[in-house]
């Protein structure tokens, strides 16, 4: 009874088995090279190209694009049939869309703050994979302090020249958009001294340097801009709004955004099934893990959150369900979503017993060394976009209206 | 493979949130703020019945008993999620009453297939004048119907019963028990016995939450009729009562850790140390968030245990319920258990006291842990599930 949702409309039930029987038959097979474990590690140029390959043809089948109206390239908005691609996409292990960034946070404040001009200009190539877009918020001296960046956009003669230092930028070497948040009235306080721009990565001035992960994998680098130019028609919104632009963009990450907590929450319940598959083939003293009563008991606990996961989600969409207490489910999403997939890559490491020594290369390695490897890059998840800290300062201030900490 | 993982109906659409139930909520709790104030709780503590009857009758005039009873039988006939909305209201009020006890018997008449034992019994729960309660435990960490050992022995057109049971809900109270017993077959039926009853003992126990009440209960030989035995497939009557008192659980606990966490957060606005209110402290933040998150979580597996339980499908495949309402009772029983200890903690010295009503959340905690199986006993009941 994988993917049937009781109730659901027969029009939607049938959208549902054409989906996934689309996928199915479409899936590329795995390629002979490592694939990255999420949008946050894509390195290779061949990575890159068949990823950017998968999305194009998911774009082309006519499935990407049910949350942008139809002039400007998506489906026509349509949030039932946006649910259903996102989950099934999940639930089929079929590789991500690595225009990730673009399609889920850029695209969406594209569409809430753009002009009829940006809306038109970007949000197809959003779509097809044609352009990819990476972040420009975070700053060496100012990570968690976001609104405390120094990067200076100085309005010259068509544009704006920028100066600075942007740092975890993933996907930026393969981008020709940045949504970046930069400095344009250094005098003003220090939320609205800031715009929100649009900015293309294939100008002079703009140095890209590869970062490794403690994982030893790329994906993600360092910015330095020296005068980079941008045009006019470069700047979302007004200037000074950018930090309200941005509060929208951060919340669309948080995965607060109609459709995508349960898209991911879809995403955990497989990962359920790849753990339980896991523990009945590991072996520990000669038995399959799955006969160990602590593991079993660690399994169950993680099974019964991505249930309790995917059900906020849902729940997340039926707001009487939620008049007590309406942001709590928005921000606590990512929070816990995060905090989740990391202590599953731990059990799951965990569960290699001897094998859980091995890792990416090594003939033996279970899953290839991917338990260890998603392990580590699951901080990347807890730390960026609000770090976990960073969200409970929220919750408790916005939701449960708790003093603010200083 | 089998995806086990799918087991709850997911959409929005299946919660069927309507206007109706908000109303209903907000009158239950403005009922419940009304007359079960916290020194009425505590009242409770003292009475030696551990309940107002008067009250009790008048909640059941509101229809709280008979909620998802069929009207054919006395009841309103409204959904699962009416029923558990509810049922967090009484947890949050820490309402002290038979209601649970009843439930629980109720449940056992209506899944039976004897209209005459319904039509015997079930008016009279309704409308408070026999207070029934159900058997579920016995010694031994016995919480499910595969534990039984209470006997039931044929003679003469009737059934003798055997046995110890404990844990039973307002037995000292009640009118009417249901026992789960196995009989010369090695078949579980469930026996209804009216009280008192020559053979049958009642040892009223010191409960850790006085308002639930509770007595350990002897069978000696107790005669009854044949026709007081339940009709239907006995182990899964249990089962599906058992079900119901997991949902009604995971209801309550949600309602009481919101409530504990309310006070909590409350507490750490107004008490100042340091020249400013505790609340600003990350180390006293983050654990009130954190109780919230847990909460939010468990909530939204009260919902879906909700949906399991009015789903179509479940009707056909009462594991659907079973399992939902399983994963609800074992992430709402830690969820409250973090709850509480924080509450006492982060109240600091008063959280100490007799006087901070964290300690009645507390005490609910405990109690309902121990009732209808742990977490641990449920997370082993699902593990059964994934891998056999």
């Amino acid at each position: 009874m994988s993917g049937h949702e009781e109730g659901e409309p027969k029009e939607l039930a049938e959208f549902r088995a054409e989906v996934k029987a689309w996928i199915a038959a479409n899936k590329p097979a795995k390629p002979a090279f490592k694939l990255p474990l999420s949008f946050l590690e894509v390195e290779s140029k061949e990575q890159f190209d068949y990823l950017r390959e998968w999305q194009r043809k998911v774009y082309d089948a006519g499935y990407l694009g049910y949350d942008v109206p139809k002039e400007y390239g998506g489906q026509g908005v349509d949030r039932a049939r946006f649910r259903v691609v996102g989950q099934e996409l999940a639930r089929s292990r079929a590789p991500f869309m690595v225009n990730l960034i673009a399609l889920q946070w850029a695209g969406p404040t594209i569409m809430t703050y753009g002009t009829e001009e940006q809306k038109k200009a970007y949000l197809q190539g959003i779509l097809s994979a044609e352009e990819i877009w990476c972040q420009g918020f975070s700053e060496p001296g100012s990570g968690s302090d976001l609104a405390s960046l120094q990067t200076r956009a100085v309005k010259v003669d068509g544009g704006y020249r920028v100066t600075g230092h942007k740092v975890w930028t993933t996907l930026a070497h393969f981008a020709k958009y940045m949504i970046l948040m930069a400095r344009t009235d250094p005098a003003a306080s220090k939320y609205s001294g800031i715009s929100y721009f649009l900015f293309p990565m294939e100008t002079e001035g703009v140095d890209i340097q590869p970062l490794v992960k403690l994982s030893g994998e790329g994906g993600f680098n360092q910015i330095v801009f020296d005068d980079a130019f941008m045009p006019e028609s470069a700047l979302l919104g007004e200037e000074g709004q950018g930090w309200n632009i941005a509060m929208t963009t951060l919340m669309f990450e948080r995965g607060a955004n109609e459709g995508v907590g349960r898209e991911r929450a879809a995403g955990f319940v497989e990962r359920i099934n790849t753990l339980t598959e896991v523990a009945k083939r590991q072996k520990r003293g000669g038995k399959p893990v799955s006969e160990d009563p602590v593991f079993r008991d660690r399994i169950v606990r993680a099974w019964i959150e991505a249930q309790a996961m995917a059900l906020a989600a849902a729940r997340s969409e039926a707001p009487q369900l939620n008049a007590d207490r309406p942001l709590a489910l928005p921000l606590m999403n990512k929070l816990v979503m995060s905090e989740w997939a990391q202590h599953v890559a731990e059990l799951g490491c965990e569960m290699l017993g001897p094998e859980g020594a091995l890792w990416v290369g090594d003939d033996h390695a279970p899953d290839g060394g991917d338990w260890p490897r998603a392990f580590m890059n699951s901080f990347g998840m807890t730390i960026g976009g609000g770090t976990s800290e960073i969200l409970r300062n929220i919750i408790g201030e916005r939701v449960l209206g708790l003093p603010k900490s200083k | 493979m089998t995806d086990v993982t799918q087991i709850i109906p997911q959409a929005p659409y299946a919660f069927g949130f309507t206007e109706d139930h908000e109303l209903a909520r907000k009158e239950a709790r403005r009922y419940l703020n009304e007359h079960v104030t916290r020194e009425h709780v505590r009242a409770q503590y003292e009475d030696p019945r551990g309940f107002d009857k008067e009250l009790y009758r008048q909640t059941l005039e509101l229809g709280w008993l008979g909620l998802s009873v069929p009207e054919q039988y006395g009841g309103a006939g409204l959904d699962a999620l009416h029923l558990l909305l509810l049922w967090e209201e009484l947890g949050r009020a820490l309402y002290p009453s038979p209601l649970f006890a009843s439930a629980l018997a109720v449940e056992a008449l209506l899944r039976g297939r004897h209209e005459a034992q319904r039509g015997q019994y079930l008016p009279e729960i309704l409308s408070g004048n026999v207070i029934a309660t159900f058997a579920y435990a016995e010694p031994g960490g016995a919480w499910g119907s595969d534990q039984v050992s209470c006997r039931a022995e044929p003679k003469e057109g009737s059934w003798v019963l055997s046995g110890t049971k404990v844990n039973v809900p307002f037995a000292a109270s009640a009118g009417l028990l249901i026992a789960p017993a196995i009989d010369h077959k090695g078949e579980l039926g469930l026996f209804l016995l009216e009280l008192p009853a020559a053979g049958i003992e009642l040892t009223p126990e010191v409960s850790v939450d006085p308002t639930r009440r509770s007595a350990r209960v002897e069978l000696d030989r107790v005669k009854v009729p044949h026709g007081a035995r339940i009709q239907g497939d006995g182990r899964a009557i249990f089962q599906r009562v058992c079900s119901l008192g997991y949902a009604l659980l995971a209801a309550e606990m949600v309602g009481a850790a919101e409530a504990t966490m309310l006070m909590t957060r409350d507490y750490a606005n107004d008490r100042q140390q340091f020249g400013r209110a505790i609340g600003s402290f990350q180390a006293v933040k983050h654990p009130i968030v954190n109780a919230m998150v847990q909460i939010e979580l468990a909530r939204s597996l009260v919902l879906g245990a909700a949906s399991a339980m009015s789903s179509t499908e479940a009707i056909d495949r009462p594991e659907i319920a079973e399992h939902a309402t399983r994963m609800a009772k074992a992430f709402a029983e830690e969820a409250l258990s973090f709850t509480v200890q924080r509450g006492v903690q982060l109240h600091g010295g008063f959280g100490f006291t007799w006087d901070c009503d964290v300690q009645l959340y507390f005490k609910r905690m405990l109690w309902t842990r121990a009732t209808l199986g742990d977490s641990t006993e449920h997370r082993q009941a699902l593990a059964k599930v994934l891998f056999g």
